[in-house]
């Protein structure tokens, strides 16, 4: 009797701990609906930020977010996916890729305030980006870049060694047989890896402080498309912008409490944005996986 | 005897192999013969296996493996072992067949038209007509032809062999290597990949390892008995599993073993 | 056949085997003895014994090839042990073959006697002729208990002495006809039983010659001498 009285008060103990994780949750998010839904109309998502908090809204800042994700996905994805192959199918296995290993591990841990010091004085001063989208982005991309690898290789790592071995076997090269296997058949953990990684981004703050984006934008970035030749620019990328998160923030730190529903629907957004995220990373998970079967 | 009046397609001469520090063969020296079924038997660890995948440079996939000796290969008298020459070349001629079904998670069809991809075929004719001669001639194409474009894996595991014996061949491989190709299969789909390899030998030449000595007397014409990494005794298999020359031989394809 | 298999059933089974084909040999031996002491001494009733026992000695025949088969079956057995159990089907075939021929002699020296005919002279010689096939059944059955290449060698060497003996009595007897044709019946029986006592000969040698398949793997029917260590 006193063993399965154990197991009883175990299931009771773990039930709890669940709850506390679960309702702090629900109550943050319920609350911050409460407050911010009433806020959240067409006008939010279509307005400038303003001193009257009833018209204020998160066009720049979503905008924002948008393009920096952008830059993000566009250098974190080619260079993590192509570290994670190398380190996975390449690399022989030495005390360099050990240290490499290791370092990849680590970086993953690093504050995110640290990579925004790096940005700093590397993009912002040293390349004179300045305190634009393409700073943040590549600041983004290289806080972002050891959860792609490392995502990357464990879904390259999932592949079964016959398969390889049975491309080889018909006289395949490497790049053969990852542009025909390893690819196609680890891109769902390596999407899955990916978006994780960017709904982290999204929600990033303080690197993006530390580079010096700003918190009170009234314009967007030029427009990728033009009317005359050569039709598309990039100068939105030398753009200054805001994020989400650092409206949020902007909004938080006034007094009136008209701002702190405003924040409180931004905030709302942010997390919609971020859980939209995941589970677009479980559906394609759950797509991209019904078509491989070893 | 027979031996002497059949053709060499390969030949190991006095072949090493070391993983690191361990050496897994030690100075085979025995002759593969063109168009007969050579079987290579023993226990668990003699290093069947990894004899078999000597021939197709398997080894250099992993990082601390050494070779020492030769594999020549007829008719060009090729050192398939030399530094010179490429894996890659060898694995261009040599065919091979896993212990489990190994098929990609793609098409039956382009299981089947993968080696010829890898060689840059680009005429989508001449691919059609190849995976096509091999799925018949790996007596799958009646079974298959009228889903060619389903998921591989949607076949049974003897049909998922076969397709991996379809993908092999589709190259026109000279040597054929079998690494126990039955023993994930029931007897029935044990018995069409046996019935397969006596029809493919007319064209072909097969070296299978298998753990099972009733395979090896129902399918070789020659059998190679291993023990720790040596080669104790090579024969025609009738000779071998009536009258072994070797007490070693013995005691194994007897069950003495032990 | 040192060294035992990782089975110990199997070598249970395969043991059992060779015990009882050395029984059927042992009670074919004494079916031979007790032919030729009927011969001799008329005692009909154990003559008619003789012949009635011959379907024990199909009865065993008959046993053991299940045995044989079902051990093939499961076992599949290779190399020494595929051999011995070839020898032993074959052997058991030979052995209920004698048993056969000592039934024959039964059923002739049974006719002999209840026609009151007195014995030719010449059934010394059949006795002695016996003896020999008896002697060579018994060291070929020996030399299959023991795997006795060397004892094999002599069985079949002793052939051709018994075949000698046989064409010997022959002679005798046609010369006994031509002197008297009242002796035809009984000569000609006598004849038959010096044939069976020959084929007795002829199937011991059989059976030392499998077991020098046994042995050394190699075949020695139909060749003149068997080659020493060959």
């Amino acid at each position: 009797m006193h063993r399965k009285h154990q197991d009883v008060v175990f299931a009771l103990v773990g039930i709890v701990a669940l709850m506390v994780a679960v309702l702090t949750f629900l109550t943050l998010f319920v609350n911050m609906a409460v407050d911010g839904l009433p806020r959240l109309d067409w006008h939010f998502f279509t307005s400038f930020p303003s001193r009257r908090a009833t018209q204020a809204g998160i066009l720049s800042a979503w905008v924002g977010s948008t393009l920096v994700m952008l830059v993000t996905a566009f250098f974190a994805v080619p260079l993590g996916v192509a570290s994670g192959i190398y380190l996975e199918e390449y690399a022989r296995k030495s005390w360099v890729t050990d240290l490499i290993e290791i370092n990849i591990t680590n970086l993953a841990g690093v504050p995110s305030i640290v990579y925004g010091l790096l940005a700093l004085g590397l993009f912002v001063y040293q390349f004179g980006l300045g305190q634009s989208i393409l700073s943040a982005g590549l600041t983004l991309a290289l806080l972002i870049l050891p959860v792609v690898i490392v995502a990357t290789r464990e879904a390259i790592r999932s592949i079964p060694q016959v398969i390889r071995e049975g491309s080889y076997a018909l006289g395949a090269t490497r790049w053969q047989t990852v542009r025909y296997h390893i690819l196609p058949y680890s891109s769902a953990g390596i999407l899955t890896g990916i978006i994780i990684g960017m709904a982290r981004a999204i929600g990033e703050t303080a690197p993006i402080i530390t580079i010096g984006a700003l918190t009170f934008i009234a314009f967007l970035p030029p427009a990728p498309l033009k009317a005359e030749p050569p039709f598309v620019s990039f100068d939105w990328l030398m753009s200054p912008f805001t994020v989400m998160p650092i409206q949020m923030f902007n909004w938080t730190s006034r007094p009136e409490a008209a701002f702190q529903d405003n924040a409180a629907a931004a905030g709302f957004v942010l997390v919609f944005m971020t859980l939209a995220m995941n589970g677009l990373a479980i559906w394609l998970r759950y797509r991209l996986r019904r078509n491989i079967k070893w | 005897m027979m031996e002497q009046l059949l053709a060499t397609k390969a030949e190991a001469r006095s072949l090493s192999f070391y993983y690191g520090d361990f050496q897994a063969l030690k100075g085979i020296s025995m002759p593969v013969h063109e168009r007969q079924v050579t079987a290579l038997i023993g226990p668990s660890g003699c290093g069947k296996s990894t004899f078999l995948r000597c021939f197709n440079r398997m080894h250099d996939l992993y990082p601390g493996n050494r070779y020492d000796g030769q594999i020549i290969l007829q008719p060009d008298n090729t050192d398939l072992l030399a530094r010179s020459i490429d894996p890659i070349d060898v694995r261009m001629r040599i065919g091979m067949v896993f212990q489990k079904p190994n098929p990609f998670p793609k098409t039956v069809f382009e299981n089947v038209a993968y080696g010829l991809r890898v060689r840059g075929e680009r005429s989508r004719r001449a691919v059609e007509e190849k995976v096509e001669q091999a799925l018949h001639d790996a007596a799958l194409w009646d079974e298959v032809k009228e889903r060619l474009h389903q998921p591989a894996y949607n076949l049974s595991g003897g049909q998922q062999q076969r397709l991996c014996i379809a993908r092999a061949l589709a190259t026109d491989p000279e040597l054929l290597l079998f690494d126990e190709p039955t023993s994930a299969l029931d007897p029935i789909a044990t018995a069409s990949i046996e019935e397969l390899m006596h029809d493919l030998k007319k064209r072909v030449t097969i070296l299978i390892v298998t753990h099972n000595m009733q395979q090896a007397a129902r399918v070789s014409d020659f059998t190679a008995y291993m023990y720790l990494g040596e080669l104790v005794e090579f024969g025609v298999t009738d000779e071998l599993f009536i009258k072994p020359q070797k007490k070693q031989t013995e005691d194994y394809i007897t069950g003495r073993f032990g | 056949m040192a060294n035992e298999h990782a089975s110990k059933q199997y070598d249970l089974d395969l043991g059992a085997i060779r015990t009882r084909v050395l029984q059927m040999g042992g009670l074919v031996e004494s079916q031979i003895r007790r032919a030729i002491d009927g011969l001799a001494s008329g005692d009909l009733a154990a003559l008619e014994q003789v012949i009635d026992d011959d379907h024990r000695v199909n009865a065993m025949e008959v046993a053991l090839d299940g045995d044989t088969s079902h051990l093939i079956v499961r076992r599949q057995p290779a190399a020494s042990d595929l051999r011995m159990i070839f020898a032993i089907a074959k052997t058991v075939t030979d052995l209920e073959r004698i048993g056969d021929e000592a039934q024959k002699m039964a059923r002739m020296a049974k006719a002999i006697h209840e026609r009151g005919a007195a014995p030719l002279p010449p059934a010394v010689d059949v006795r002695h002729a016996a003896e020999a096939a008896i002697a060579m059944l018994r060291r070929s059955l020996d030399a299959f208990a023991r795997l006795d290449c060397e004892a094999a060698q002599g069985v079949i060497r002793d052939d051709a002495g018994l075949d000698a003996e046989f064409r010997a009595i022959l002679r005798q007897l046609i010369t006994f006809m031509m002197e008297d044709p009242r002796t035809i019946s009984t000569a000609l029986e006598i004849v038959w039983i010096a044939k069976a006592i020959e084929r007795i000969g002829d199937h011991a040698k059989n059976m030392a010659e499998y077991v020098i398949y046994i042995v050394r793997g190699t075949d020695v029917r139909h060749t003149r001498s068997p080659q020493p260590g060959a």
